[in-house]
């Protein structure tokens, strides 16, 4: 034997050996796998939904909080056409806060449930503004009752049904991009009424537990202005105990550069549910006017001098005027970025769309040399000074800052994740889990293995009978090619389930057929007179062109499916292409290599090719 | 061992035109079943009923699949809720049908009860087992119940539904549920479960978005295979491999369809799987037919295809019976929704094979006599 093939021969049998190693974790229910394996080979194949079973999670989603979105939308567009029809604010321009705040002199709203809002008027000739044409221009407002100076409106019924279904489909709908953005692609997202049920394979407590934090991500993301001229907490007398009030200079617009603004401090352990219950409790007295908003951060990136907080976490409070001036919904893209300023601490950059760069752009134009808080989930992330208008649409979201770098950047990774998704229309609440067996039952699944296990052995035997040697380096081949497949898919921690499996069915016949080609092309040569060994190097030089073009024609179509495809789609495509690598790989290298080991190393005078 | 003697020639093209039409005819059979009597999507597609059960006795998930199947309702996914014993989730294809005429009739009844303004809404489950009901004035759970059952119901219960002054109430009608569990209670004896846990419609896995990734997908991979074999081979073969692709896929559907067999995710698995098998069978008799088209200047196209198609033929019959000795063993030992899966697989492997040497060779010959000869 030459050294060429020793050189080939090792290096199949290192790739089978190293194959063998990443698929054996997967295996290791019928063969304990020993601890330096399980070590450094992680990637493990996951039986499916329908193969092994998994966790089964339920939300129900909150849809009247959809039809108050809509009742708040509406009431802002009236607010804003009324404040036009009275004058206050010029036609078509974006109203400024001092106009807004003259239009809610004259008009005041009160909401009522979730559908209903009162419009309450200073005088009657101003409640005449609030026309039939103004509450039926947006087609789903109907007119309650009406008063001298206070109009009643309400969402029509007929409607609630559809924005509750809107936003039902809309959940779901992201809760699958989110699932799918994890790599998930085999979990199940489905809508049953107003609940939402997402099945995940598999028994793994840290995937489950990555998927319900990413699910229950509202992901709502908010830019406010915050108010460092209001005094409402320097009135609050019953602070309680652990929450102290600091007061910090801050810029409040170009002309103010230096007002003193107060805020609420909490420190240690239970930090955060101390300062949270005392906000939620001055929400529900009503001591914060409805137009703003009392948030928490984390209060390391505060700019404050005379604390010093790096050992303990701290939460600290903020007064924002409450409207959303840009959401989420304005992102494009985002990702996670490293700054090396902050040696490398991970944070998320985003870019906005045209239409949120825009609303970005005019947000902070009008706010320049104010604190704009941007806030996530409710919880302010950071709050930097505007020092001048922000073009181009890009902004950062740093994340907070006690914690080990990996764990910031899981949080960053999972952020682009649910900010890419988009965020859920309304909260959803966690109501029911469970833990169900394959969708296949578990006697499909015990046929089904039985099925294959009988139709291989066929295979495998007829292949030894009508090609004696040849069959049976097929046999080999094949076998070494189911094992580099599986392997494949576990090293990407893949996920097997029944579209799966027929795509290995598929590429167990195309193994077959590349072994069954060259033993056919060797047969005609050595029908021809040749010699085994000139037969050998003939036929796999004939046959190569044939299995090369069917194969590769093949791993065009997969391609094609896996780029276009979605779900179920690309999971077969991406174990079709792996499996057209690996029958190549077995079926014209690793057989090569038997067959000169017959013909130039035993150097037989006849080869048995049936 | 040799199933074809060597150094034979058939003469396949002699007999093309019966197979030509056979394969025109089937085509558009199966053309036209999609549109009549069209597919019978599954539960992946179009959604279904979710009941959860709790037998009162050891039953295994293929009794209760049995049962459930021979009661008629299609086949089910049985899937058990694991560290609960004998607690099953059922997910059939039916819905309990509430024809609309009956919501009329039901909504008009209330409305004189009631005065049919003071009707809000009066809206139907997808799954026709639950009525939403809005009313405008305060009533009696006892008041719904019976102009409901007046109309002709068959009302399990009523109940208020959110906050009390809030006037909703939710009507739950004798659906899918109570049918499956009076079933399951002949099938099963004491085993059987008393009522159902839980009855809920639930939506697709997979809707249109899903459907129309499918049509897409496949469409692109049409495009690209023929780009590639315009490519590898030469221009007249690529149309052959494309329509034989395309000729397999829609047959397959075809017979899937008139059977009325469900699909589901994984036909549609089991559909791309034929076009990948239609197309390396394609390429591995083009081949042939590119090398001895080399090596036979003189010859005419229809004998290198005749001779190339017998050359091969060893290694067709070879490789379509070992394809579909694979898939066998789960058509005899799996359970209803694998079998379904083998099926579309065995048809589109015979077709496949078929296709091959009817469909893309004769057509190749065609595209090469009538736009490439004359030149």
């Amino acid at each position: 034997m030459d050294k060429g093939w020793y050189f080939r021969f090792s290096l199949m049998v290192f790739v089978t050996v190293f194959g063998w190693l990443v698929l054996w974790p997967s295996l290791d229910a019928w063969l304990p796998v020993p601890a330096p394996v399980r070590k450094y080979f992680t990637g493990r194949i996951s039986p499916g939904l329908d193969i092994r079973g998994g966790l089964r999670l339920t939300y129900d989603v909150e849809v009247d909080e959809a039809v108050s979105d809509r009742r708040n939308l509406r009431s802002d567009q009236i607010t804003r056409e009324l404040g036009e029809r009275l004058g206050v604010v010029a036609k078509g321009s974006t109203p400024t806060r001092d106009e807004l705040a003259k239009v809610h002199a004259r008009v005041q709203r009160k909401n009522d449930g979730e559908r209903r809002i009162r419009v309450q008027f200073t005088s009657a000739a101003d409640a005449s503004k609030l026309d039939r044409d103004l509450v039926t221009r947006y087609g789903d407002l109907r007119e309650v009752s009406r008063s001298e100076t206070e109009v009643v409106l309400e969402v029509k019924t007929d409607f609630l049904e559809q924005i509750r279904d809107t936003a039902v489909q809309q959940a779901r709908e992201t809760i699958e991009n989110r699932v799918d953005g994890l790599g998930m692609r085999e979990a199940s997202v489905t809508a049953q009424n107003t609940d939402i049920i997402v099945e995940v394979p598999g028994a793994d407590q840290a995937t489950f537990d990555r998927i319900r934090e990413i699910i229950s991500k509202t992901a709502k993301l908010e830019f406010e202005i915050v108010d460092d001229e209001a005094s409402v907490l320097d009135g609050l007398t019953d602070l309680p105990k652990g929450v102290t009030r600091h007061s910090e200079f801050a810029s409040a617009g170009v002309s103010k550069p230096q007002v003193s603004s107060s805020y609420l401090l909490a420190r240690g352990k239970d930090a955060r549910k101390t300062l949270l219950d005392y906000v939620d409790k001055l929400k529900a007295e009503h001591r914060i006017p409805e137009d703003h908003e009392l948030l928490i951060g984390d209060a390391e990136r505060a700019s404050d001098e005379d604390v010093q907080l790096k050992t303990e976490p701290a939460f600290r409070t903020y007064y924002l005027f409450a409207r959303a001036e840009v959401t989420g919904q304005a992102i494009e893209d985002a990702f996670v970025a490293n700054d090396s300023q902050q040696g490398g601490k991970p944070y998320v950059a985003i870019n906005f769309n045209s239409e949120g760069a825009d609303l970005f752009k005019e947000l902070t134009g009008r706010n320049v040399k104010r604190r704009m808080a941007i806030v996530l989930d409710d919880v302010v992330a950071s709050a930097p000074v505007i020092q001048t208008e922000i073009g181009g649409g890009h902004c950062q979201v740093t994340l907070g800052g006690f914690r080990p770098y990996n764990e910031i950047l899981n949080e960053a990774r999972d952020l682009v994740v649910v900010l890419k998704a988009g965020a859920l229309p309304v909260p959803i609440r966690p109501s029911n889990e469970q833990m169900i067996g394959p969708s296949l039952g578990k006697d499909g699944v015990a046929q089904g293995v039985k099925g294959f296990a009988v139709s291989f052995l066929i295979v495998l035997g007829f292949m030894a009978v009508y090609y004696e040697v040849g069959g049976m380096i097929a046999d080999v081949m094949v076998i070494l090619h189911l094992m580099f497949l599986l392997a494949t898919l576990a090293f990407f921690d893949g996920t097997l389930s029944l579209p799966g499996v027929v795509a290995v069915a598929l590429n167990m016949g195309m193994a077959v057929d590349a072994n069954v080609l060259i033993n056919e092309r060797i047969r005609e040569e050595l029908r021809g007179g040749k010699s085994p060994r000139v037969a050998v190097e003939q036929g796999f030089a004939r046959a190569f062109s044939s299995i090369f073009d069917s194969q590769i024609t093949t791993l065009v179509a997969g391609v094609v499916l896996f780029q276009y495809g979605t779900g179920p789609i690309k999971a077969f495509a991406v174990t079709l292409i792996f499996g057209i690598c690996t029958s190549l790989f077995t079926g014209v290298f690793c057989s090569r290599i038997a067959f000169d080991l017959i013909v130039r190393g035993l150097r037989v005078q006849r080869l048995r090719v049936g | 061992m040799e199933f074809f003697k060597p150094g034979v020639t058939y003469d396949f093209f002699r007999y093309r035109w019966p197979f030509i039409f056979t394969s025109l005819g089937l085509t558009t059979l199966s053309l036209l079943s999609l549109f009549w009597p069209g597919p019978r999507f599954g539960i992946d597609f179009k959604g279904g009923t979710e009941v959860e059960l709790q037998c009162q006795g050891a039953v295994s998930s293929s009794d209760l699949r049995d049962a459930v199947l021979s009661l008629g309702f299609g086949h089910p996914d049985v899937i058990a809720v694991q560290g609960v014993k004998d607690r099953y989730i059922l997910r059939l294809e039916q819905i309990s049908s509430l024809p609309a005429a009956q919501v009329a009739k039901a909504r008009a009844a209330l409305g004189t009860t009631m005065g049919a303004a003071n009707v809000l809404d009066f809206a139907p489950s997808p799954g026709g087992d639950k009525l939403s009901i809005h009313l405008a004035v305060p009533a009696s759970a006892d008041q719904i119940r019976s102009a409901l059952v007046g109309a002709g119901l068959n009302v399990r219960d009523v109940s208020q539904f959110g906050n009390s002054e809030d006037t909703r109430f939710e009507a739950h009608l004798v659906g899918i549920g109570d049918k499956l569990v009076k079933g399951l209670r002949d099938k099963l004896g004491d085993r059987a479960p008393e009522r159902p846990l839980r009855v809920e419609w639930v939506g697709p896995k997979a809707g249109a978005q899903l459907r129309d990734a499918a049509v897409n997908a496949v469409l692109y991979t049409i495009a690209f295979v023929m780009v590639y074999i315009a490519f590898r081979f030469d221009l007249r073969f690529a149309p052959g491999g494309v329509v034989a692709l395309l000729h397999d896929a829609l047959i397959t559907l075809g017979v899937y369809v008139v059977l009325q067999r469900e699909v589901t995710l994984g036909t549609i698995a089991a559909v791309l799987t034929v076009i990948g098998f239609s197309i390396s069978d394609t390429i591995v008799v083009y081949d042939r037919i590119r090398e001895n088209m080399a090596r036979m200047r003189d010859a005419s196209l229809a004998h290198v295809i005749n001779v190339s198609t017998s050359q091969t033929l060893g290694r067709t019959v070879i490789t379509s019976g070992m394809a579909l000795i694979s898939v066998l063993g789960f058509f005899i030992w799996g359970t209803t929704l694998i079998r379904d899966i083998t099926f579309a697989l065995c048809v589109g492997f015979l077709v496949g094979t078929y296709s091959s040497i009817y469909v893309a060779a004769p057509l190749t010959e065609w595209i090469d006599r009538r736009f490439f000869r004359r030149a």
